[in-house]
């Protein structure tokens, strides 16, 4: 499985000088704050700072870029726990119990638990990069629109378990997300509508949306409020709660285990990555606890399986990057320029010819996790001074940064206005008791759903059935999604029942 | 039938639905091939289906629950914050966030005379040369 010759080269490319490190730590720093502002981009800011790496040698480019997409996987989830705004759609999930277990004044567990979900998730995900790189290329080669269908079905099914009331409520919140993806130009070119606005010709921007609905409908909510952490004494920033965070995550090694796998595989998916796998995640960790009814209200649970998914997915994504020299987001696209700047081109032979140079490069991702660690729990104290802003200043502040951010997505008035649109429906359907994340999945999977339906069934000539059938892949992970959304829960009612009869 | 259909409930499924139908109208009459409708049609009917049982629901219900306080002021900020969104890139970042911050602290209780404006400046100015300088597009200022 791995080159030992090759590995042993890694290590002296990797140790033998300081030169590869020195941009780690601020990759690391400009990762968490890009990460930490709504609407600034993990993508925006390794664009932003490509042309810096012109200068630098290919490993210490490498390093860099990827210590700012590190640093700012874990940067989006501390907006999600400290102000319920996902810093990017791979930190959705982190918000649904990181943020109620902030307001309930357990902010320094909550961060504690992300970052060592966080850097674990990461550990685990470059650790099975190094060993099956090779046999995971092949895999994704494999994969096609009928496999995709199924692992963005599974994210939806997500959908159904985000209630906060009703199921009604929330499936209809979760359609209404699907309906509104499907604004704009379809995926086969035919033109629907665009509401009078070009800007929308390639549909709702997912992202200020995602801002609108989550933190400004949140925030207004919040504006009755003196202070984000009701209790003064808990508005501390505890190192010691913070270490105690970091302990509690160990207390659930299957949710860790079984998130960083998660997150690992499906973030080898180009074009679905970390956005579906902390769904994916969090869903099946709701659904394997022994208290599912906890979730949603600040389980530790919930928080450690999305941040492992979204940060080991970080792993998954570099697979086909350097295995296939294919891009899965728009991170990996920034790496792959990178890549070209320095004369090399991802795929089979850069894995055969210059296998100490792929290795270096997971190594060094591996020694720029444990760098997070230390880097986070530095950062986690400034970051979590939010708590002690007042909120009649940190509403319009935030409010303010939330219309800015949508204008760095778009670079138009629709972005901004996106926000505003959204914030509005994010409060009424906050209002009602509606689940605001589940429009969110809605419309985040609404366009990747229909585009990969209608690539099967062009693919299968309209016989969709009998054509997954022939995809080996895709039918192992259509069971496994069937055998854990119906057949575990009936097993599990069977023997409910079985034990009632027996009791009686 | 004997519960109360909250005003602002009401108001999200008209909205909901109205922006469905739309929707599911404006596809429908681009083209009715199964590629295009093979998402909007389910999930438009399903909506549909879906906000029946709801309202049922919500009738059939013996208590209605009450609907949360503040509305007006929450309205109010959401216009505020709707006329600042469209007047960022009509009047300018700078002055638009700096309007928008100042009342949004008084609206939410700042009760100081002189530390929400210079707050606002502050804030406004960080803004406008720390984030502003990381957009690749072009950024419309009033006075900075």
């Amino acid at each position: 499985m791995l080159d030992q010759f090759a590995l042993s080269q890694a290590f002296g490319l990797l140790f033998s000088s300081f030169d590869p490190w020195i941009w780690v730590i601020p990759g690391l720093l400009i990762g968490l704050v890009f990460g930490s502002i709504p609407g600034l981009q993990i993508s925006m800011a390794m664009a932003v700072f490509l042309p810096v790496t012109f200068g630098m040698d290919f490993l210490q480019a490498m390093l860099f870029l990827t210590a700012i997409f590190t640093g700012g996987a874990y940067g989006g989830g501390v907006t999600a726990i400290l102000m319920n705004i996902p810093g990017s759609s791979s930190s959705i999930a982190t918000a649904f119990d990181g943020y109620p277990m902030a307001r309930q004044g357990k902010h320094n567990e909550a961060l504690g638990l992300g970052l060592a979900a966080s850097v674990v998730g990461s550990f685990i995900g470059y650790i099975l990069l190094l060993l099956l790189i090779g046999p995971m290329a092949a895999l994704v080669l494999k994969i096609g629109p009928m496999e995709m269908v199924v692992v963005v079905l599974w994210g939806l099914t997500l959908i159904a378990t985000l209630n906060d009331s009703s199921l009604a409520k929330g499936l209809f919140a979760g359609f209404l997300g699907l309906v509104l993806s499907q604004i704009g130009m379809s995926t086969t070119g035919i033109m629907r509508t665009t509401v009078g606005n070009p800007h929308l010709l390639d549909g709702i921007p997912v992202v200020p949306a995602m801002i609108g609905i989550f933190a400004a409908s949140e925030l207004l909510r919040l504006r009755g409020s003196s202070y984000l952490v009701t209790d003064e004494a808990q508005r501390d920033i505890s190192l010691r709660r913070i270490l105690a965070g970091v302990a509690e995550t160990f207390r659930h090694p299957v949710v860790l285990l079984r998130g960083s796998l998660i997150g690992a595989g499906i973030g080898a998916i180009p074009g679905v990555g970390s956005s579906v796998a902390n769904l994916v995640s969090y869903g099946e960790a709701r659904r394997t606890s022994a208290t599912p009814e906890a979730f949603g209200k600040g389980a530790p649970e919930g928080v450690i399986a999305a941040e492992s998914a979204n940060s080991s997915s970080e792993g998954g994504s570099m697979t086909a990057l350097l295995a296939l020299g294919i891009p899965g987001g728009a991170a990996t696209a920034v790496l792959l320029a990178a890549f070209s700047f320095h004369n090399i081109i991802g795929g089979p032979s850069f894995i055969r010819n210059q296998t100490d140079v792929v290795y270096s490069i997971i190594l060094g991702n591996l020694g720029q996790v444990l760098l997070l660690a230390v880097v986070g729990l530095l950062m986690l104290r400034v970051l979590g001074m939010v708590v002690r802003v007042p909120l009649a200043y940190l509403v319009p502040s935030v409010l303010a940064m939330c219309a800015w951010g949508g204008y760095g997505i778009t670079g138009t008035v629709a972005g901004p206005l996106t926000v505003a649109a959204f914030a509005l429906l994010g409060w009424l359907m906050r209002r009602n008791a509606y689940p605001v994340a589940a429009t969110v999945i809605g419309l985040l999977l609404g366009r990747m759903m229909e585009g990969e339906l209608v690539r099967t069934l062009q693919i299968s000539n309209n016989q969709p059935m009998t054509y997954l059938l022939e995809r080996p892949i895709a039918l192992v992970l259509a069971i496994a999604m069937l055998a854990v959304l119906v057949g575990a829960p009936s097993l599990k009612a069977l023997r409910a029942r079985k034990a009632r009869r027996a009791g009686h | 039938m004997s519960g109360r259909f909250p005003a602002s409930h009401a108001a999200f499924l008209g909205i909901a639905l109205a922006i469905t139908g739309f929707i599911l109208w404006s596809a429908l009459s681009a083209s009715t091939s199964l590629n295009n409708l093979i998402v909007v049609a389910p999930a438009a009917l399903l909506l549909g289906i879906l906000a029946l049982c709801i309202v049922v629901a919500a009738l059939r219900k013996q208590d209605a629950e009450p609907a949360p306080a503040g509305a007006l002021g929450d309205l109010v900020l959401l216009a505020g914050f709707g006329i600042f969104c469209y007047a960022l890139t009509h009047v300018g970042f700078d002055v638009a966030t700096f309007v928008f911050v100042w009342a949004g602290i008084v609206v939410s209780g700042g009760r100081s005379l002189w530390v929400p404006p210079l707050y606002a400046a502050v804030f406004s100015l960080a803004l406008v040369k720390g984030f502003g300088s990381l957009f690749p597009y072009p950024m419309l200022t009033l006075v900075l």
